[in-house]
């Protein structure tokens, strides 16, 4: 695989590439009649078919780009990622912060007509919670979800969660539903306030038509399809010849290309992503800190992000991204290999040392990320076994701690005990790679608890400068969002979440 | 007759439960944990437990296949662990497109096959031959996704003379039906034209130096009736096999051709079972394949008692 220079220009703030004119462009809108249906001329073609529609069950990113348009929650992310009124106006906390009441909205109805109250919110969120659903763990602190009256819901807690915002409303993973709706049709039936109706559910394709008497303001569009088109050479082709009008089916290393090519739009931003590497801590020599630092002080996280992901990722040494308001500047390492032979030696691992680093077609970035990684660890008489299993395989021995090291990235973080708490504290549900230390924990709890943002980014800091000087995961990079659209399309925004609302799209004339 | 058909019945049921019980202990082997998918890469203890109770793997393999046998007897394949929704109406579901993409890929083969075998057969070491050799030689082995992306890009992209991928149900749009059809089917059935392609051109080389040609030859045939009656009738029988194993192939699903062209077929439908180790969807596409399989054996059987009367004597 051949590596290429940075184009700078492109990597270092969210930019939105812009073909110059409308002007030409392959069209061939003449009615053949495999285009969109019922779609009103709007297709989004995405790069995986949805699992299921359930928005209490599914965990697929896919379901997730279909539901975020049908579906509404108590609040939402800004694009800022700041949490945001949605279906609750505002809400309040106690002194002691253990009680949380939101006041709804009024004059909100579902698409099947019925009315949403603070019976619906307390119907969902204990539907996640009783039935232990995909994202049960978010209300780990909720003791009870009481309705005070129809416009009122109180979340009591058991400890102060100052992140409760992000946790019931990060994603619509927390989607309210209406109370009493037949559960068993959610996989492929959808009941929500958002501005979209599910309208049809195939295997090839989703539709969704506008919701006229949605809360807020009504969409532009009078309803539009999802198709699932896996290649990517495919995507793009569709896109180019008008057969669809946005994707976010665009592999890195066509960017630079897009980039001057007038019949498609880029947006580029950069997401709040991280892919890492993980070293077992349970598993000797990998246990030996020195070792792990070693490790990170070897590598060259330039070349990596470079190779995995060409201009579309920026190199990190902690987890949160630059645009971030969490974000902590921290980066302890530089690449020198005399000094990472200088750590090994230290811990006394003296002749030739064989890592197995364990990697996944899923996510083909980590089979190339992997591939460089092997290079520079080399000098250090490190021979790195890239071990490529299928995702299943995969999970299968992350979970079992049959590793020596792993790479993958965690998607989606909004608050920073999504990047840092699962997985850093001793027993977290996903520290896989078995890193303890009583000073990161004691740091995240405190963390978890402490009502003021900014005590709490400082102590977020502190546990992220343990995290990383210990070596419990080695940061690489966060990748950007990188999607693509017919030019002239208006009123839709790239996000970092990956979030894709398409209420407010207007295609060109 | 009617004794072959039912032998050859009762040999398919046993090879039915054999390949049901093969299946069933294959996807179980496999590592890999479907629970654990479904949960995505953020692992909780308690959800994990309680899916795994609410999919019944928490129960004896043996009872499990039990179950799983029994509900398929009674034409219940159970439920798929990913979506949730009934393994037969997933099935059912994909089945038009699959149809379609079959169909049409043997229409392209044997429209490329029989015209290019028989003419390379009469004149052997002709530039007619020469020509045939070279296509199914490309056709063999040209991978199928390269070929895809390239009429993609030709056809679609610059020409822009078809769509780039999707399938439009016959029902909903009979001219968007073929217009969507033509791509993937060229695509698969210039593979299948190409393998059949040589088979025609052999077994008619064959037939037409068999002694009853010659017979019919010196008996002073003209040699369009020569070809017609006595030629093309016989070289049809190795034809008749290697098209039903050809459609039987194209009908349990192209998964790469599929994919390219984002054709919601079967072949898709199986390789995200095996992605999502989604066991009753798996196992139930298997054993659907499987009597594919099997039908298509005995239809073709079958076939050759009306092609050679000798067989079904």
């Amino acid at each position: 695989m051949r590596r290429r220079t940075l184009l700078s220009t492109l990597a270092l703030s969210p930019v939105v590439v812009a073909g110059c004119t409308t002007g030409e462009g392959v069209d061939t809108g003449d009615g053949t009649g495999a285009e969109a249906g019922a779609g009103g001329g709007f297709v989004a073609a995405i790069s995986a078919q949805p699992d299921q529609l359930d928005p209490h069950k599914t965990t697929a990113y896919a379901s997730f780009q279909i539901l975020e348009n049908v579906y509404d929650t108590l609040v939402v992310p800004a694009e800022d990622l700041s949490m945001q009124p949605s279906l609750a106006t505002s809400w309040t906390t106690s002194p002691d912060g253990l009680s949380w009441t939101f006041t709804l909205a009024e004059g909100v109805t579902f698409h099947d007509g019925s009315p949403f109250t603070a019976d619906s919110v307390v119907f969902s969120f204990k539907r996640i919670i009783d039935q232990q659903l995909a994202n049960a763990s978010r209300f780990a602190t909720v003791a009870d979800v009481v309705a005070q009256d129809p416009t009122h819901v109180v979340l009591t807690l058991t400890s102060p969660t100052p992140n409760l915002l992000s946790r019931i409303g990060g994603f619509k993973g927390m989607a309210i539903l209406p109370a009493g709706v037949d559960e068993a049709t959610l996989a492929t039936k959808a009941v929500g306030t958002g501005p979209f109706v599910l309208d049809s559910v195939s295997a090839g394709e989703v539709e969704l038509t506008r919701f006229d008497q949605h809360w807020g303001e009504r969409a532009t569009l009078p309803g539009l399809s999802f198709q699932f088109i896996t290649e990517p050479a495919a995507a793009l082709t569709a896109l180019q010849s008008d057969q669809v009008q946005w994707t976010d089916n665009v592999p890195p290393q066509q960017v630079e290309q897009l980039a001057g090519d007038d019949s498609v739009e880029l947006g580029q931003v950069a997401s709040v992503d991280y892919w890492y590497l993980a070293m077992n801590c349970a598993k000797a020599p990998f246990s030996d800190r020195d070792v792990r630092r070693a490790i990170a002080t070897a590598l060259d996280r330039q070349a990596i992000t470079e190779a995995a992901r060409f201009a579309t990722a920026r190199p990190n040494q902690t987890a949160i991204p630059e645009d971030s308001a969490w974000y902590y500047d921290y980066a302890p390492f530089t690449t020198d290999p005399d000094a990472a032979k200088a750590l090994l030696e230290g811990a006394g691992v003296a002749g030739p040392l064989t890592m197995g680093l364990m990697v996944t077609s899923e996510y083909p970035e980590t089979v190339t990320a992997a591939q460089v990684i092997a290079s520079q660890l080399e000098p250090l008489g490190i021979t790195v076994q890239i071990q490529t299993e299928d995702f299943a395989t995969w999970l299968d021995r992350q979970s079992r701690g049959d590793f020596d090291a792993f790479l993958l990235g965690w998607l989606g973080n909004i608050d920073p005990a999504d990047f840092y708490e699962d997985q850093h504290r001793t027993g977290g549900a996903n520290n896989y790679q078995k890193y303890s230390s009583p000073v990161t924990d004691d740091l995240l709890d405190r963390a978890a608890v402490e009502p003021v943002e900014a005590a709490r980014k400082a102590l977020y800091d502190q546990a992220a400068k343990q995290i990383v000087d210990d070596v419990s995961y080695v940061y690489l990079y966060n990748p950007d969002a990188v999607q693509a659209w017919a030019p002239g399309l208006r009123g839709y925004t790239i996000r970092p979440d990956k979030a894709i609302d398409f209420d407010e799209v207007t295609l060109p004339a | 007759m009617s004794g072959f058909a039912l032998r050859r019945a009762a040999q398919s049921l046993v090879v039915l439960l054999g390949v049901s019980l093969a299946v069933f202990a294959l996807v179980h082997l496999v590592p890999g944990d479907p629970v654990r998918l479904a949960l995505g890469t953020r692992f909780d203890q308690a959800t994990y437990d309680a899916l795994r109770e609410r999919a019944g793997l928490d129960q004896p393999l043996p009872a499990q296949y039990l179950q799983w046998i029994g509900g398929a007897v009674r034409g219940d394949l159970g439920v798929s662990f990913r979506s949730g929704e009934p393994v037969t109406a997933l099935i059912l579901e994909r089945l038009p497109a699959t149809l379609s993409l079959a169909l049409g890929s043997i229409v392209v083969a044997l429209l490329i096959a029989v015209p290019l075998g028989t003419a390379s057969a009469l004149r052997p070491r002709s530039a007619v031959d020469g020509l045939g050799t070279v296509v199914s030689q490309i056709g063999i082995s040209v991978p199928e996704f390269w070929m895809g992306i390239m009429l993609i890009l030709l056809f679609a992209g610059t020409l822009g003379w078809f769509p780039a991928g999707g399938y439009v149900p016959f029902a909903r749009d009979p001219a968007g039906w073929l217009h969507s059809l033509v791509l993937p089917a060229v695509t698969t059935g210039l593979v299948s034209g190409s393998v059949l392609t040589r088979f025609t051109r052999s077994s008619v080389l064959e037939a037409l130096s068999a002694e009853h040609v010659r017979t019919a030859r010196a008996k002073g045939l003209g040699p369009r009736a020569v070809l017609s009656w006595h030629v093309l009738r016989n070289a049809m029988l190795p034809l008749v096999t290697v098209t039903g194993v050809q459609l039987a192939y194209l009908l349990s699903g192209v998964v790469v051709v599929e994919i390219v062209f984002a054709w919601p077929g079967l072949g898709q439908l199986a390789l995200q079972a095996v992605e999502a180790r989604d066991y009753p969807l798996l196992q139930g596409a298997v054993l659907l394949f499987a009597v594919v399989f099997l039908l298509l054996n005995l239809g073709v059987d079958l076939l050759y008692g009306r092609l050679d009367p000798r067989i079904a004597a």
